[in-house]
């Protein structure tokens, strides 16, 4: 009798847990962001997570990454498995731990990391943290990428329970709360997140004077280790620079680049300076005047770079394999279908 | 278009969410079978509205707590009051009391402020106003945040820029950069001083005292910094900037 008893009493305590366990979990659910229809830019990371992942080219970096190169087309063309790990405002230890995160799910023939996020030494803003670090799978990057981009009045908790962080959402709940409570919706195509209105370049800021032009220690200490780590398990680490107007890009960091580049024999390619080489037009390629390549601007330069990778790096074309090819069908549809929701939703005509 | 963490930055204290939340979950709590998971369910909220009310307030993806502005007060206090060398033709104010003595747009008294023809530019202020005084720029950039809604706005005025910043359905002064010496800060420095005379002008001690960062002397002041660059002891570069937004 006092046996049963206490198996009652157990039940009833793990009972208990239970539905404490399971209203935390709902509430947490519900109030994390979903950055499904607005700021769709915190969702970019944790969809590389629903891939097959065998891709041959990763890409990792910033928006000079995610919005200026189509994996769509370098498959078309090429025939070359990519994937872009982007995020707004990735800091280049972000980048580093989302390259050893990718590494543990498989190894890409090369890596195209974009150098503009040398310029910081430090996070600047816990928000572009969180679009970074909460897409990304528990593991020991991530918590190694957590440790380094807090920045001081952060709490490691609050990324192990973004529940402490975003309780107070409740009066900005939304229906894509409710929606994308336990679904997700794709919102890149291999990472790249598809523009295709158009903003003519115009005038652009002019350039701003810099106390220190030298990148700082921190910056240059994370693209060593993405060298040595590169280095280490034979993938090939090609830099580059995305054809961005602004922010501005000072020739005191691009000799820097190039002198890194050369000391360590790394392919480095500016595509500022190949306008002419890529057909880049600043009046029709660009969707915000100069800052990110709309699609035409995309497609440009990824066919520029896909005769690289393929010609020169020997990235394979794997067009004949029946199963990836069978991938890529579904996405190039779902690409296509994009493209001309958005021509439709901008009234334009594609080109 | 709305940022979410943005938004939810602006709510610091989770009392309402939590408390519709205990309600919405012990309502579920009938019959005796029920009473114990609508108990637990109560202690789970009582744990969230625990947690809500433990944690430090922080400004997370810009939110502002802007500073109160009182357009028109017309009396400034603290260090208020440029005026240009060559556009205002007043007198200057260079001991930082200020005397542009004209309409202000945002005038709270708080950190460094930039005054230009008697409209006082104070940074993380409501933009709207200051704009409106300030009249046609130049020159207009606007630039669409990679991971927020809405645009950094630059404002091109003769020998200066004003930059703001989305924050809800308002811009907010991110930063004041002097281009030429025809601008002055409020305590009468500008492009081409020499390191002595700035140092005079801001003769603070301790924490007012400049601090080097990243190769600038930057005097920081009401959660807001004022930021020279100099080369060979001259000063090339003038900037006010928000520490909202990070460095």
């Amino acid at each position: 009798m006092e046996h049963r008893k206490k198996m009652q009493n157990v039940i009833k305590a793990g009972g208990s847990a239970l539905v404490v366990l399971v209203t935390l979990v709902f509430l947490q659910r519900l109030l994390v962001p979903k950055y499904v229809d607005d700021v769709v830019e915190g969702a970019f990371i944790a969809e590389y997570y629903e891939e097959e992942k065998d891709f041959d080219v990763i890409f990792i970096g910033d928006c000079e990454v995610y919005e200026n190169f189509s994996p769509a087309v370098l498959w078309q063309e090429y025939g070359i498995n990519s994937y872009i790990r982007g995020s707004a405002q990735q800091y280049i230890w972000q980048s580093y731990y989302l390259l050893e995160d990718t590494l543990r799910y498989e190894v890409p023939k090369v890596l195209v990391f974009n150098v503009l996020s040398l310029q910081y030494n430090e996070s600047q803003r816990e928000a572009y943290n969180r679009m970074t670090l909460e897409g990304m799978e528990w593991s020991l990057p991530k918590v190694k990428a957590i440790l380094a981009s807090m920045k001081p009045e952060e709490e490691f908790l609050d990324y192990v329970f973004p529940l402490l962080r975003y309780h107070s959402r409740w009066s900005e709940l939304t229906g894509a709360d409710v929606q994308y409570l336990f679904a997700t919706k794709q919102v890149t195509h291999n990472g790249y997140y598809m523009r295709v209105d158009v903003k003519a370049a115009g005038d652009v800021p002019g350039v701003r004077v810099l106390g220190d032009y030298n990148f700082g220690e921190n910056a240059w200490e994370y693209l060593d280790k993405m060298r040595r780590l590169c280095a280490g398990k034979g993938i090939q680490l090609v830099l580059v620079k995305a054809p961005s107007l602004y922010p501005y890009w000072y020739p005191e960091w691009e000799d820097q680049v190039e002198e890194y580049a050369a000391e360590h024999g790394l392919r480095y390619i500016n595509f500022l300076e190949l306008q002419e080489e890529t057909g880049i037009d600043y009046d029709t390629d660009t969707y915000d005047g100069g800052l990110h390549m709309n699609l035409s601007g995309a497609e440009k330069l990824s066919r520029y770079l896909g005769r690289m990778l393929s010609e020169e790096l020997g990235v394979p074309d794997r067009r004949g394999e029946e199963a990836l090819t069978g991938r890529w069908d579904a996405k190039l549809a779902a690409y296509e279908a994009e493209k001309q929701a958005q021509y439709a939703y901008y009234d334009m005509e594609e080109p | 278009m709305t940022g979410e963490m943005r938004n939810q930055a602006r709510r610091k204290d989770g009392a309402v969410g939590a408390e519709r939340a205990a309600g919405r979950i012990s309502y579920r709590g009938r019959g005796a079978g029920l009473r114990m998971a609508g108990s637990a369910a109560l202690f789970a909220a009582c744990l969230f509205l625990a947690t809500a009310c433990g944690q430090e307030e922080k400004v997370v993806n810009g939110s502002v707590q802007n500073l109160p502005a009182e357009e028109g007060s017309g009396e400034e206090t603290g260090a208020a009051g440029t005026v240009g060398r060559d556009d205002a033709g007043g007198s200057q104010a260079a001991d930082g009391t200020g005397t542009s003595g004209g309409e202000t747009a945002a005038d709270s008294g708080k950190g460094y402020t930039f005054v230009y023809q008697g409209v006082t530019v104070e940074i993380d202020a409501d933009a709207a106003p200051i704009l409106d005084q300030l009249g046609e720029p130049v020159s207009y950039f606007e630039a669409a945040s990679c991971a927020f809604d809405g645009l950094d706005k630059m404002y091109t005025y003769h020998g200066f820029e004003l930059d703001t910043y989305p924050d809800g359905d308002k811009d907010y002064v991110s930063g004041v950069i002097l281009k030429d010496d025809s601008v002055l800060t409020a305590e009468g420095i500008g492009i081409g001083d020499t390191r002595e005379e700035l140092e005079q002008a801001y003769p603070g001690e301790g924490a007012g005292a400049g601090q080097e960062e990243n190769g600038m002397l930057v005097y920081e002041k009401d959660g807001m910094k004022l930021c020279f660059i100099l080369q060979e002891d001259e000063i090339i570069s003038i900037e006010y900037r928000s520490t909202v937004l990070g460095d």
